[in-house]
């Protein structure tokens, strides 16, 4: 139970990554840096699994071989947030982040089932923040896929920034990549 | 800006972990943390209000409890399996280099110097030490200028951490304490405010 009056520390970046390197953590800890908070990761079920891997095999398709298609991999997104995003798609080949995480993700896809308020409130105010100029739900509860873009400054958000607008779109809709002008991806190709 | 985040659940710290992140290095010099309840709280910079505080209660319960006893300011104790404070005071049985190689678990009596941490203190601390059967707890509450007395752990599913202080006291400066390990030796309440 978190004491309320009490602040807790907020790690940075490089801190949480030092605490990797020195193994500060069981093999078995799911964990991401969240705005300097170490948030647990809850276990996915089969229906979360089925959706990244939909939309990673859809995305890597789309984007073909100049950009990675990461699934749950690290990305260094500011000083205090180290997030794994479900699926991220990055510039370059897999051996261009040897010596450090990706810090700009082209395009982040969150898989929401039990996560739809997180990945809806923190977790978009959080890569607003970053600049992540695409950040895709695909909200399994609703079944549809929610984009967001033009992120913008707004003290009300969790973390000062939000996305200014937002898009619902459903089976029979097609979506573009901001980073792929000339690309039209299905939705239906995303959906369980 | 939200501090930390409603809908999620953040990395619950063993002391057994926390202690070998400090072993570690994995904390820059000069950070003020504790370890309460699996989390890593951040202990706020003291005015000099505390910091006398701190040294009055050090003196008067040294001169107190005499030999035999060790009174240690703002170190760790190894509390339970999931936190390890530092309170401002702890009294413990023996001397310094008896917890050389482990902190002491058991303090007979904590004291905490409380002005901007008065709440936390009275709530989640109190709950905390009394969940790990600390008999006897002081806040010197340099807001009220009087020192609260805690007492008689109880089971409270309502409380913080499920334990709360039965017995609660306020006693001001023209009063005398006796620390419940030491009951032959009142302090005068007032050696206790700055």
């Amino acid at each position: 139970m978190a004491a309320s009056q009490a602040r807790t520390k907020r790690w940075t970046r490089l801190e949480y990554e030092r605490l990797i390197d020195l193994g500060a953590f069981g093999p078995e800890e799911r964990l991401e840096l969240l705005a300097g908070q170490l948030v647990v990761r809850e276990p996915q079920g089969r229906r979360h699994s089925t959706g990244i891997r939909l939309v990673a095999g859809t995305l890597r398709a789309a984007f073909g071989p100049d950009w990675n298609v990461e699934a749950q991999l690290p990305v260094a997104l500011d000083e205090e947030s180290e997030p794994e995003p479900d699926v991220a798609v990055v510039p370059g080949g897999p051996r261009d982040y040897l010596a450090s995480h990706p810090t700009r993700p082209a395009l982040v896809v969150e898989v929401a089932l039990t996560s739809l308020a997180l990945d809806r409130g923190e977790k978009a105010s959080i890569y607003a923040r970053a600049g992540v100029a695409d950040y895709w739900i695909v909200n399994l509860v609703d079944n549809l896929l929610e984009v967001y873009r033009e992120s913008q400054a707004d003290p009300d958000a969790p973390y000062g920034w939000r996305y200014g607008s937002t898009t619902t779109l459903r089976r029979g809709d097609v979506v573009t990549p901001v980073a792929l002008p000339h690309w039209s991806i299905p939705v239906s190709d995303l959906l369980l | 800006m939200r501090m930390t985040m409603s809908s999620v659940r953040t990395k619950h710290w063993t002391r057994v972990e926390y202690e070998r992140l400090v072993d570690l290095g994995a904390f820059r010099p000069g950070e003020r943390l504790e370890l309460v309840g699996g989390a890593v709280i951040v202990r706020e910079p003291q005015g000099s209000p505390h910091a006398t505080a701190v040294g009055l209660a050090e003196d008067a319960l040294r001169e107190a409890f005499g030999a035999g006893w060790t009174v240690r300011t703002q170190s760790p104790i190894a509390l339970d399996e999931d936190s390890e404070p530092e309170p401002d005071i702890a009294v413990v049985p023996g001397n310094r280099r008896d917890y050389r190689r482990d902190h002491p678990s058991h303090p007979v009596l904590i004291v905490e110097v409380a002005d901007s941490t008065l709440l936390l203190d009275q709530r989640e601390k109190a709950s905390l030490y009394a969940r790990a059967r600390i008999a006897d707890y002081w806040i010197v509450n340099l807001i009220d200028n009087v020192l609260e007395l805690y007492r008689d752990p109880v089971a409270d599913p309502e409380a913080p951490y499920a334990w709360r202080y039965g017995s609660t006291a306020i006693l001001h400066a023209d009063s005398v304490v006796a620390p419940l390990a030491l009951s032959h030796s009142p302090v005068p309440v007032s050696d206790l405010l700055p």
